[in-house]
């Protein structure tokens, strides 16, 4: 979004996120939750689609506001890198629980 | 023989970074907590689908969506008290963030009435209805009180952590050039947000 709302200011080189881009990023994820309630409203008949469409909005919610609200796309790297340890253990933690419930008998 | 040692940010007596990271190390553990009871979620509603979508008919879904659209606003708003803040605008600031207080009164409130309204149906674990249910909606509803509780106890939090903001603005402790108290009380915040973003879906929208 608007790049030229992007002034560096005082001694540590901040980066100040525009009052638009914040009223943007708030429209973006309003749009994406009435998708959500559309789809489980609507769409009750496709049980399996509708998990992971809900789970996929939410997600794309998620890093919208870890992204623009957090301030993770203009803080230094480590931190998105840090935060990909920890989705990633939580992955794992997931995978592993799914596999040893779906093989038991 | 005289040796000088010079601190990496010397000159300044603290490191916006570092106590930035600090919040995220405790975040990662608030994810990792709410995680553990995403996981626990996950395996029973595998286990008992049919019960869990038979109880999560019976949550409010307008509430659970006034709700979510009250957090994103107050995320917002947050968000927007921190550009304030930076852009030296203290009375904006803190009306925005008295804005965002307002708006976790508003999110417990409806909580209130969700709530109470399943007490009068003896939902809460332990009451009559509740022991009747079948297991897998028995489940349900202890997730659902036991998460939701939780979230609402972040949301309670998350109130005083701003409101002592705001005191420590209005004392001049947190200013335009040292505002790392706001950031990090918005940082938490968001953190109450990403997790209702979950939640709504997983319990309300089930289909």
């Amino acid at each position: 979004m608007s790049e030229n709302n992007h002034t560096s200011t005082h001694a540590h080189d901040t980066h100040i996120v525009s009052y638009r881009e914040h009223a943007s990023t708030f429209l973006g994820l309003i749009l994406l939750t009435i998708m959500t309630v559309t789809v489980s409203v609507f769409g009750a008949d496709l049980y399996t689609l509708t998990v992971l469409t809900a789970l996929t909005i939410a997600s794309a919610k998620a890093i919208v506001v870890a992204l623009y609200f957090m301030h993770l796309k203009y803080d230094p790297k480590i931190f998105k890198f840090m935060l990909t340890i920890v989705v990633v253990l939580f992955a794992v933690f997931v995978v592993l629980a799914m596999v040893d419930y779906a093989l038991r008998s | 023989m005289e040796t000088t040692f010079v601190l990496p940010n010397s000159g300044h007596r603290r490191d916006d970074v570092a106590t930035k990271m600090g919040m995220w190390l405790f975040l990662f553990t608030e994810l990792l907590l709410f995680g553990g009871l995403f996981l626990v979620y996950m395996i029973y509603r595998y286990m008992y689908h049919d019960d869990f979508l038979a109880a999560s008919l019976d949550l409010n879904v307008l509430i659970g969506t006034i709700n979510t659209v009250v957090l994103l606003a107050s995320s917002m708003t947050v968000a927007m008290s921190i550009t304030a803040m930076q852009k030296g605008d203290i009375r904006l600031s803190k009306r925005l963030i008295w804005i965002t207080v307002v708006a976790a009164g508003i999110f417990m409130v409806n909580k209130y009435f969700e709530w109470t309204a399943k007490f009068d149906h003896g939902l809460f674990p332990g009451m009559e209805q509740y022991g009747q249910l079948a297991n897998g909606e028995r489940l349900f509803y202890f997730l659902y009180f036991f998460m939701t509780g939780l979230h609402a106890l972040h949301v309670i939090v998350g109130m005083i952590f701003l409101l002592f903001v705001i005191r420590f603005i209005q004392k001049n402790k947190v200013r335009q050039d040292k505002y790392m108290l706001l950031e990090n009380a918005g940082l938490y915040w968001h953190l109450v947000d990403l997790i209702w973003i979950y939640l709504f879906p997983l319990f309300y929208l089930i289909h």
